[in-house]
């Protein structure tokens, strides 16, 4: 694929970005879940501050990344190479067919779950989940995804853009 | 209530799918206003059995309702025996249309 000269910078210093978000992500993965996160573990997280904290390390370093691929690098990856780009269901939706994602539907999801584990701001639930969710899917696939440079874009930045009134 | 029927088919679909055919569910908030514009669309999804990892699942139904209707954002209140009830699922009863 052919990448126009002019947009080769913003996209390599964007995936420099990315590169180090995903080293980030993958060191709280692996202080965080040496093990089996089990339930007992999930009872800690009140007591235990720094466990705690390594959570709300996890849950925002994954979130970040996701964002960062998806509403930035995705787009600009898509325009780069001649692809349309357009709201966020569009560029995911390209991004599955041309195989850069496995699933716009389990990016959305994703990204679902993640509002709602902030939303409810259950830090319980939030890990028992989250290791449910590696298990499931695995920190595979979501390297597999990261190294493709897939990119998704937020629902909930399309319908803030909608009813949003400039500042 | 501000809904196309093409949608209200993806939701019952997707809630059916995802969550059992024995789960119910009601559209609230401000999409049962004929009056407003735009919004998220807020269900309120109800099953009559306990339930496993909801956040997973209220994602899930989320997600895929979201997916199929083009991006649109959904907010997913999960009702369920095993699950602690907060005043929104009272006031998402009372608002609720059932799809």
């Amino acid at each position: 694929m052919n990448i126009s000269r002019t947009k080769l910078p913003r996209l390599q210093f964007l995936a420099r970005i990315v590169r180090k978000e995903i080293r980030h992500l993958r060191l709280t993965n692996q202080r965080l879940f040496p093990d089996a996160f089990t339930p007992e573990k999930a009872g800690q997280l009140e007591t235990d501050v720094e466990l705690a904290e390594r959570v709300d390390a996890f849950v925002s370093r994954f979130g970040r990344l996701q964002d960062t691929v998806g509403d930035k690098l995705l787009p600009r990856y898509l325009d780069a190479v001649g692809e349309a780009t357009g709201p966020a269901i569009d560029n995911l939706n390209r991004a599955e067919k041309l195989g850069l994602i496995g699933s716009a539907e389990l990016w959305i999801t994703l990204r679902d779950l993640r509002n709602e584990m902030i939303h409810e701001q259950l830090l319980k639930h939030k890990t028992r989940i989250l290791s449910k969710l590696w298990e499931r899917i695995g920190v595979q696939r979501i390297d597999i995804i990261l190294k493709h440079r897939n990119t998704p874009l937020k629902a909930i930045h399309r319908a803030a853009k909608k009813t949003g009134i400039r500042l | 209530m501000r809904l196309k029927p093409h949608q209200i088919e993806v939701i019952r679909r997707a809630v059916a799918d995802l969550a059992g055919d024995d789960a119910q569910v009601s559209l609230f908030g401000s999409r049962t206003n004929d009056n407003a514009r735009g919004g998220d669309i807020d269900l309120l999804v109800e099953i009559p059995h306990p339930v496993e990892e909801s956040a997973w699942l209220i994602a899930r139904i989320a997600g895929r309702i979201s997916h199929r209707l083009g991006g649109q954002k959904i907010d997913v209140v999960l009702s369920a025996p095993n699950l602690k009830r907060f005043p929104i699922h009272d006031e998402a009863k009372k608002q609720g249309v059932a799809l």
